[in-house]
């Protein structure tokens, strides 16, 4: 079936450009990994940046999701559940992260529209502060700006998380992923913050 | 390939604070917001109107109650359904009999009451 077809080729990539990265795959190798011959795969997709455009597609698909995943509820187990999708995304698509400078050279498009993606998720940081703030669950702001640091040490953590512990060598899992934002922002949480923390979010799986 | 929409940073972030003003906008109701279901007296005036209806390959069995005075006040409420239209009209009858305050169905409204225009 022509859908299912396309869909092997498309987690053939993935796994291949996480192993190898985006520019050491050649139209050979998905095939292969894919169980399918060359020309069935160029019939799906005339080139490899077909391929490559199929797959961010996908990727961007997922992304907005986990966008949409935006105070769902009300408590901090919200945003601990967008975390679990963002890790999850994340781990699917390492190659994201290795090959981001060498998808910036040769596809614009792609590019702009991460840009996109990454102001989005900024604004949704920085957001869901100021909305724990007016609910009483994180502190105001105790040094102007420190709020905006903090918005961006969390979205490195959230993207850079995974690829640093992938160059140290070590395992990376759902819990410590978790366990890296929540320690960011766990100092600036009230006490009525931290005990809905202590009892919603720490049973949800962040390990230290 | 057409441009695809693109939400400014700005509007984006308006959007959000709409969507979190939302948990301090909106409250919980009260126990007395849904009394409207529980004042019920006014169904003691009401004529009671058998209806039939075929359904997912049933005939479902509904009774309407319609104040008699004010028939756009109504009320219906699905009573049984049965595989074989004679006997669902044979419960309508029962069921309506049953649940009228007068049995011998003096009370009546036309369908003129409600003053529905086919325009």
């Amino acid at each position: 079936m022509s859908a299912a077809t396309k869909q092997k080729i498309i987690e053939s990539a993935i796994r291949l450009f996480n192993q190898d990265g985006v520019a050491n795959v050649r139209l050979q190798q998905i095939a292969d990994e894919a169980g399918i011959s060359v020309g069935n795969l160029a019939y799906h997709y005339r080139n490899k940046d077909a391929i490559v455009a199929s797959v961010y597609e996908n990727l961007f698909e997922e992304f907005a999701d986990i966008l949409s995943f935006y105070l769902k509820g009300p408590g901090l187990s919200d945003f601990d559940r967008q975390l679990d999708l963002y890790y999850d995304f994340f781990a699917k698509y390492k190659f994201y992260l290795i090959d981001l400078f060498e998808v910036e050279r040769s596809h614009q498009t792609i590019m702009s529209a991460w840009q996109q993606f990454v102001a989005k998720m900024l604004i949704q940081i920085r957001k869901r502060i100021d909305y724990c703030v007016q609910r009483g669950l994180v502190r105001p702001e105790p040094i102007p700006g420190i709020y905006d640091t903090l918005t961006h040490n969390i979205w490195m953590t959230i993207v850079f998380w995974i690829p640093q512990q992938v160059l140290k060598g070590q395992p990376f899992s759902s819990g410590h992923f978790k366990h890296a934002i929540w320690a960011q922002i766990s100092p600036y949480l009230t006490p009525r913050g931290l005990t809905e923390y202590e009892s919603e979010v720490q049973p949800l799986g962040v390990n230290p | 390939m057409g441009r695809s929409f693109v939400l400014s940073p700005e509007l984006y972030a308006q959007v959000l604070d709409q969507l979190s003003s939302l948990y301090f906008t909106d409250k919980p109701g009260y126990s007395t917001d849904m009394n409207f279901l529980r004042d019920d007296l006014w169904l003691c005036d009401t004529v009671v109107i058998e209806h039939l209806q075929a359904r997912k390959g049933l005939w479902e069995v509904s009774l309407v109650f319609a104040h008699y005075q004010m028939p756009l006040r109504f009320l219906a409420r699905r009573i049984t359904h049965h595989t074989c239209p004679r006997r669902a009209e044979m419960m309508a009858f029962y069921m309506r009999r049953l649940a009228a305050k007068d049995q011998r169905g003096t009370l009546r409204i036309s369908s003129e009451s409600f003053h529905t225009p086919l325009n």
